[in-house]
């Protein structure tokens, strides 16, 4: 099928996306579009459809109705598309050395395990773990495994880095090194999608923003123009106003 | 199958470096080799027990009730005769005399009566060793050669049975299509918890949607199964090599039997249909128990369903007499074509010989439509099962939920 310039000129195409699991409908009918080299802001609370709408997006999940597309094509693990995918969901495979799971996820990604061995080395010189190559993953402090994932997320110079609620449980040092490498990466060009509840980090990093509500786009713009839709309500307030009405907040039931 | 290769063997890799991986593949062999060791001193003891005592200072009493020792063999021995059972047994209780032999009456409705010092587990079979002796080389000389190899059991036998008009022997026969079925039980017994784990490990570790942006959910597992396949050759060469080395150096030390390797039958049919059993089987098991892996949260719960598969795979084992005798038998049927039941009555069948070739051919075609069906629906329950962090998936969601990829 031939895409039409516009959307092959986005990073991220969501066009009328529709989720059902079983009789429930998690996303009812959801459109919008990242441009490359944006970094765009996908906020909603719990349970609104971020992670499934992410899932979808990367192949995970079939969507039940509507095209989800990266570059202009459905996502594959064969399609060639640089991606890098920090998911909420974290781990890794505890009981092998820090060095054979990066040099590993360095080959998935299409890296030769030469040109994977020396990123990763390069990584670990970075975060001060190179003491620590050859130690089993479950021997390394929580705040040392979410460097070494973190590491493996951009292991490739992705295009597109995925990020969902990526400062959930990080301590400031890691939380810091994220922001960096989030910034390295949007002079370098590459698109980056947020998934999180921080709204300094919108408001910080974000170009434009969608919040979802109900399964469906509730605001979506720049930062700029959703705030003036709510009176120049800060992004907190219009988090509270939107989200303020659910109760307790569900977790997300796949 | 992007990716299959690097799966492949990071799986192979990483479980080589594992230590447990060694501990189990060894641990068969390890068993065999010290069942062999223990044969061997044994034999050792026994047989070189009579060359021992003449060769050491080894103080004996002889009680000879039977009349039937030969008086100058006692001599021989430096043993010396006694007529108080009572004073001999407390010498040797008191460490006196090395050992005393009371031979009763009637040798054929008593037992001779052994009471010696300890030398250790293995030399202590050597007292009875003297005492069995003595007495045969006692009794020899009145009984010709002849009758003696017979009492003793050392005629040789040289037995032709036939079937369908050619020589058949069915313990040689057996031999070839059975290796199949021992290779099966130790396969399923050492990789089944490993076939089972394979999975869970990446929900465990939350590692698995990081992986699928990498790997089609098809392609992991395929390249699961083939490093469990190549492992499970690794264990079966750790299996055979010690047992072919052990046989071909040290037969003779271990009593073994002397095969003529080149004289077991090769029937290739019997063979091909025990391979392809074999063979189907294991995809079959292996995608069980993969996909039990796949559904359930953690090992430890995929562990509950393992026994399960367990007594469905073994089972059959406490009718193997019903196999052999009553192949026709609607259970035997049953337990054959019933996929989970059936590889070790197939196995077992065929290797014996009484596995028809249009029950083989039924059989054949369940097990590859099973086989397949498990692969795949292993396969699906990895894909929906692996975001299901903390229960086990239903079987509504494997089947009825259509909004997920496949």
């Amino acid at each position: 099928m031939s895409k039409s310039p516009t959307t092959q000129q986005n990073a991220v195409t969501v066009d009328h996306f529709r989720m059902d699991f079983g009789k429930k409908t998690v996303i009812k009918d959801l459109s919008f579009e990242v441009k490359k080299g944006e970094v765009f802001g996908f906020l909603g609370s719990n349970g609104s459809g971020k992670t499934t709408t992410i899932r979808a997006l990367l192949g995970i999940y079939q969507p039940t109705d509507g095209e989800l597309l990266i570059n202009g094509e459905q996502f594959s693990v064969s399609s060639g598309a640089k991606l890098g995918y920090l998911p909420e969901e974290r781990g890794l495979y505890k009981k092998e050395s820090v060095i054979d799971v990066m040099i590993y996820f360095g080959q998935l990604k299409g890296l030769s395990k030469a040109d994977a061995r020396q990123r990763s080395e390069a990584y670990l010189e970075r975060v001060k773990l190179s003491d620590k190559a050859s130690t089993r993953l479950d021997k390394l402090s929580g705040g040392q495994q979410q460097k070494i994932q973190l590491g493996i997320t951009i292991m490739n110079d992705p295009d597109l880095l995925i990020l969902d609620e990526p400062t959930k449980g990080f301590d400031p040092v890691n939380r810091r090194l994220l922001m960096d490498i989030i910034e390295e990466h949007q002079r370098a060009g590459a698109t980056i999608i947020f998934v999180t509840h921080q709204m300094e980090e919108v408001e910080r990093l974000c170009d434009r923003i969608i919040l979802l509500k109900d399964g469906t786009s509730y605001a979506y713009g720049t930062i700029a123009e959703v705030k003036r839709r709510f009176n120049g309500m800060s992004l907190d307030d219009i988090f509270i106003k939107v989200y303020g009405d659910e109760n307790e907040p569900e977790e997300e039931k796949k | 199958m992007h990716n299959l290769g690097t799966v492949f063997q990071f799986e192979v890799r990483r479980t080589l470096k594992k230590k447990s991986f060694w501990i189990t593949a060894f641990s068969f062999p390890v068993i065999i080799g010290v069942v062999f060791a223990i044969i061997f001193f044994s034999n050792k003891t026994t047989s070189q027990a009579a060359e021992d005592t003449k060769n050491e200072k080894f103080s004996i009493a002889i009680t000879d009730k039977s009349g039937l020792i030969n008086k100058d063999l006692v001599k021989q021995f430096n043993a010396t005769e006694s007529t108080d059972k009572q004073a001999s047994i407390d010498q040797v209780t008191a460490g006196k005399l090395d050992a005393y032999f009371y031979y009763p009456q009637d040798v054929s409705k008593e037992r001779v009566e052994v009471y010696a010092k300890d030398v250790g587990l293995f030399d202590n079979g050597r007292y009875e060793g003297v005492a069995k002796m003595l007495l045969q080389q006692s009794v020899a000389p009145s009984v010709d050669p002849q009758t003696t190899s017979i009492l003793q059991g050392n005629v040789g036998f040289s037995s032709t049975t036939y079937k369908d008009g050619q020589p058949f022997d069915g313990f040689k026969e057996l031999i070839a299509p059975g290796i199949f079925l021992v290779l099966f039980y130790i396969l399923i017994t050492m990789f089944g918890n490993q076939m089972l784990t394979s999975t869970t490990e990446e929900k465990e570790n939350r590692v698995i949607e990081m992986i699928l942006t990498t790997i089609e959910a098809r392609t992991l597992i395929i390249g699961k199964i083939f490093s469990l396949i190549v492992l499970a050759v690794v264990q079966i060469l750790i299996i055979l090599v010690p047992i072919v080395v052990g046989y071909l150096l040290f037969r003779e030390q271990l009593s073994l039997p002397n095969f003529d390797l080149t004289s077991i039958p090769i029937d290739p049919l019997r063979i091909a249909i025990s391979a392809t059993i074999f063979v189907l089987s294991f995809l079959l098991f292996t995608g069980l128990l993969v996909a039990i892996g796949a559904a359930t949260p953690t090992a430890k719960e995929a562990g509950g369903y393992f026994g399960m598969v367990m007594v469905f795979i073994f089972g059959p084992l406490y009718a193997v007499t019903l196999f052999l005798s009553q192949p026709d038998s609607v259970l035997v049927k049953i337990l054959s074509f019933f996929p989970l039941t059936a590889p070790i009555p197939l196995m077992l069948r065929n290797a014996v010989g009484n596995l028809s070739h249009t029950d083989a051919l039924i059989a054949i075609v369940i097990l590859a439509i099973s086989a397949t069906v498990a692969l795949a629906v292993a396969v699906r329950m990895f894909r929906y099962g692996a975001l299901e962090y903390s229960r086990t998936l239903s079987w509504n969601t494997i089947f009825k939920k259509s909004a997920k990829k496949l």
